[in-house]
């Protein structure tokens, strides 16, 4: 091997009469008049000057090239492997072309190949073509993790990706994107249990219901159990916002989520929300100034108070009638209507029956907290919790800045997928608004982003920026491929590899590297609970369906046409289903049609019998 | 669009319209009643077989091929401020991490004999003609002989006619003759552009109509199929006084036809050449052994090339006075 053609100061052309090469390994080039230098294959190519397709315009055919080899003439071998390579670092001067050209020994690469020790990092895959450099690696870096491949669970053989955690400090946020089936959410998945390993307090949005780590896959011999260290809860159900605590800006955010606030409606809310109100306070309040608004004018609603029956009625209208002297005139009827639907409807989702103190307690615990709900409801919880959590950890750090006591609260991750969804581009979004603060000041405070979203397009471009380190997997679509290209590091040649790459592998564009390395994500340890392929499982249902009822009947065969009715009655009794004779008949058809029960004609009509 | 003088399209016209009226007999000439005439007064026409695996394992046993070929390439403007460089190469199947290279180069300004008549005479360039012919001839043989040594294949193959080596390299090309015969190497020529008239001349003699002479690269366009092979008579073929025996072979689909050159003593082996040539021709091609492809290939000394060695290796200033013609700056 040696360096060929016209070089550069950062990129040399590499030939070879025999080892072809690998796009993203590393080569040390012995320049004799500099220091070796180490560079990285971006460009791997093959060439046979008499094969390229023809000499002069002349088609060659396989006979020839095949009597040639008779003759003792071997095409093939006069083919020359060809690469660009790309020093990591820039050279003095360009390189000396004809220098020679060696593969890199583990411990020249280490220093670029390694971030961090295996149990202070993510262990997140290996480093792909480096094969050859981790023959001679530490024992430490060996047999650490299985990838997947289309074969099944393979053994380490490259070099291990290890994210370094503590570099998140200067470079805090990260971005995983890819299209849907690219390992995107699979990678998300290893992730977080690396995330669990460390017992770093996380919280996840998960609008997939997919975020769940107590199942083990089957290709995995040794299982290892998360169940201590996440807990999935969903919104309205677990969790929910204790009301009472809300601030009005709070409320206006979660009714805002719930349907878009007009200006009024939200002066509205500043006008009749009072501070340590209650759901039910709140509602009455509102329910109250319609029902008089209702009323039109306050010589009816006086009526209402002197025809009342009782004293409670009268009472009720007259405090209608207070809350209409005060607030007519400030809030409009449609406005205050407007605010009660909202309210009701975020009740209804069950988000003010709860509180978010689990939540809290598990972060302390350091454990990963999944909140699962649909994606406007987390849209709506997350915008509230998120801000209050942030405030908790910020308060927390700005009293220790102003040496004040103040109750520990830790740094923390928020990771979601869809996270366009979150943190949309072109309108606002009151999830986004918390988003982009702790994009631009969450590191001062230790608090984290890692948001997937397969339309990087469509995030926000200003937390996009933020995103120091990216995952970037499969991607097709060229509006993303572009937002990919304008967004990181990548370059061209990469980009044009992004549509094919295989499902699992994935570009890790680093700032702390500040390059970018073709890796692997790991085997997952634990496994999504949608892997059941839904084919799959109307195949097993309708068998369960099948084999139950053949159960049930089994003991009934045969059965003649004039048991029918019997026969009905009898599995009523027996299973608490009714049949009526024509739709028992047709599910014993059924049973014929799949291979259960035979049917047979006799003298006396047909009947079913056992096989 | 081109702008094209109407002068120049006219003259076109009348040229394809001469062409058709000169070769008006050849043109309307039925394929059977040449094909009759051919294997009456010319040679057999005979259909070849491609050689076999194991015919080539054999061929291969007893030493290869080896192609040997030659190129040149001229800088410079006109006489006699140019240079003219030659290179031939013998490549082995076999060998064929050694490729065999010879070179010179030729320059009137360096013989110094022409410097003093600034007006050239006819004979002059012809002259000049001449030697590099000789030059590249030379070198050629050279090259074959040096390979015999070195490879002792199986079979020759130069590219081109064998009788220009009679005319320009004449005691190399005996030298290397003798060797062949003396070491059992059969040495053959493979001409792509015929220039003889054999058929032509043929033709002549026989009907008094035809008072043209016509060449056999007209006469045998799309009159042979592929694989068909005329070996010629030694009545009729001229270069049998030279000493050697010809055919002409269509090799592949292109309706020209190519010919192919033997030594006398060798004339058995046309056959088995002409085979040879077949197998190695890629059935689309125009008809050339790909192996004699390739030589011309890696033989070929490109402008570019010639034009790196002056700028690398030759004084700056002298080059620039002697060899940068005006046609040179234009781009």
């Amino acid at each position: 091997m040696k360096v060929v053609g016209i070089t550069t100061q950062q990129e040399v052309f590499v030939g070879s009469k025999d080892r072809n090469f690998r796009i993203n390994e590393f080569l040390i080039i012995e320049d004799p008049y500099q220091d070796d230098l180490i560079g990285e294959v971006v460009e791997a190519q093959t060439f046979n000057r008499y094969i390229p397709l023809n000499i002069y315009g002349d088609m060659v055919d396989a006979s020839v090239i095949e009597s040639l080899k008779s003759l003792g003439y071997n095409i093939d071998e006069d083919t020359i492997y060809i690469s660009k390579v790309r020093l990591l670092n820039e050279a003095l001067y360009p390189v000396q072309t004809g220098s020679d050209i060696r593969l890199p020994k583990f411990s020249e690469v280490k220093e670029i190949m390694i971030q961090s020790t295996r149990e202070e990092g993510l262990v997140l895959g290996v480093i792909r073509n480096t094969d050859d450099m981790a023959l001679d690696m530490d024992e430490e870096f060996k047999d650490i993790l299985y990838t997947f491949e289309e074969r099944g669970l393979v053994p380490q053989k490259e070099i291990p990706y290890i994210m370094d955690l503590r570099s998140q400090h200067h470079y805090p946020h990260i971005g995983v994107f890819g299209g849907s089936g690219s390992g995107k959410s699979f990678g998300l998945r290893v992730i977080l249990e690396e995330l669990m390993n460390q017992n770093i307090p996380t919280i996840v949005l998960d609008p997939h219901f997919e975020m769940d780590f107590s199942e083990t896959p089957d290709y995995l011999k040794e299982k290892k159990d998360f169940n201590d260290s996440f807990k999935c809860l969903q919104v309205g159900v677990h969790i929910g916002v204790k009301f009472e605590d809300l601030k009005s800006g709070d409320l206006k955010n979660l009714l805002d989520a719930s349907s878009h606030l007009t200006d009024s409606m939200n002066n509205v809310v500043d006008i009749l929300f009072k501070p340590r109100d209650s759901y039910i306070s709140f509602a009455d309040r509102l329910r109250m100034l319609t029902e008089a608004q209702e009323e039109g004018n306050i010589e009816k609603i006086e009526n209402r108070i002197i025809s009342s029956g009782d004293a409670e009625e009268k009472k009720a209208w007259e405090k209608r009638k207070e809350l209409f002297l005060n607030y007519d005139k400030t809030c409009p009827y449609n406005s205050v209507r407007g605010i009660l639907w909202r309210l009701k409807r975020l009740e209804n989702e069950g988000i003010f029956s709860k509180d978010i103190k689990e939540i809290e307690i598990g972060l302390q615990d350091g454990k990963l907290m999944v909140l699962q709900g649909n994606t406007r409801i987390l849209q709506v919880f997350s915008t509230y919790l998120l801000n209050n959590l942030y405030h908790k950890r910020r308060e927390y750090k700005d009293a220790i800045y102003k040496k004040i006591a103040a109750e520990y609260f830790p740094p923390f991750i928020i990771v979601t997928d869809e996270a366009h969804n979150f943190a949309p581009k072109g309108y606002d979004s009151p999830s986004k608004s918390i988003l982009k603060e702790i994009s631009q000041e969450g590191r001062k405070y230790g608090v984290f982003l890692i948001l997937a979203t397969q339309r990087p397009t469509l995030l926000d471009e200003t937390i996009t920026a933020q995103l120091n380190t990216k995952f970037i997997f499969r991607t097709v679509r060229a509006s993303d491929i572009k937002t990919i290209q304008e967004e990181t590091d990548l370059t061209v040649e990469e980009t044009r590899r992004l549509p094919y790459l295989r499902t699992g592998d994935v570009f890790i564009s680093s700032a702390t590297l500040g390059r970018t390395v073709y890796g692997r994500i790991r085997a997952a340890l634990t496994t999504s609970p949608h892997t059941l392929n839904p084919f799959d499982e109307l195949k097993l249902k309708t068998k369960q369906k099948d084999d139950g009822l053949f159960n049930d009947i089994k003991e009934k065969l045969p059965i003649n046409e004039g048991d029918l009715l019997d026969t009905a009655m009898e599995l009523e009794r027996d299973t608490g289903i009714t049949y009526t004779i024509q739709s028992l008949e047709e599910k014993l058809n059924q049973m014929v049609q799949k291979g259960y029960i035979e049917k047979e004609d006799t003298i006396f009509g047909y009947r079913y019998k056992n096989k | 669009m081109y702008s094209v003088h109407d002068k120049l399209k006219e003259k076109i016209s009348g040229l394809s319209l001469t062409l058709q009226e000169k070769y008006e007999v050849v043109l309307s000439l039925d394929k059977e009643t040449l094909r009759e005439f051919i294997e009456e007064e010319i040679g057999k026409i005979k259909t070849l077989e491609k050689l076999s695996k194991s015919h080539l394992e054999a061929c291969q046993k007893k030493g290869g091929i080896v192609g040997v070929d030659g190129s040149n390439n001229r800088v410079g403007g006109a006489h006699p401020h140019f240079v003219e460089a030659y290179q031939a190469l013998a490549k082995s199947t076999i060998y064929k991490d050694e490729p065999l290279f010879l070179a010179d180069i030729y320059t009137p300004l360096a013989e110094g004999e022409s410097l003093n008549s600034p007006i050239e005479k006819k004979e002059d360039l012809e002259e000049i003609e001449d030697k590099k012919n000789i030059k590249l001839s030379t070198i050629e043989v050279e090259a074959a002989i040096e390979a015999v040594e070195r490879f002792k294949p199986y079979a020759i193959l130069m590219d081109g006619g064998l009788i220009r080596y009679n005319i320009y390299a004449k005691a190399k090309w005996e030298e290397l003759r003798t060797i062949c015969e003396e070491k059992d190497i059969i040495l053959v020529g493979v001409i792509k552009d015929i220039k003889t008239s054999i058929i032509g001349d043929r033709l002549r003699e026989k009907y008094e109509a035809i008072d043209a002479s016509f060449y056999d690269r007209e006469l045998l366009f799309g009159k042979l199929q592929y694989g068909e092979m005329i070996i010629i008579n030694e009545m009729v073929n001229k270069k049998g006084i030279e000493g050697y025996s010809s055919g002409f072979i269509r090799s592949s689909l292109a309706p020209t036809v190519i010919g192919i050159d033997i030594l006398d003593s060798q004339k058995t082996s046309i056959e088995e050449m002409a085979r040879l040539i077949l197998t190695l021709t890629p059935q689309t091609s125009r008809g050339i052994p790909l192996w004699l492809d390739m030589v011309d290939k890696e033989v070929k000394i490109s402008d570019a090339i010639m034009k790196g060695l002056m700028e690398r290796y030759m004084d700056r200033g002298l080059y620039e006075r002697f060899f940068i013609s005006e046609r040179d700056k234009r781009d």
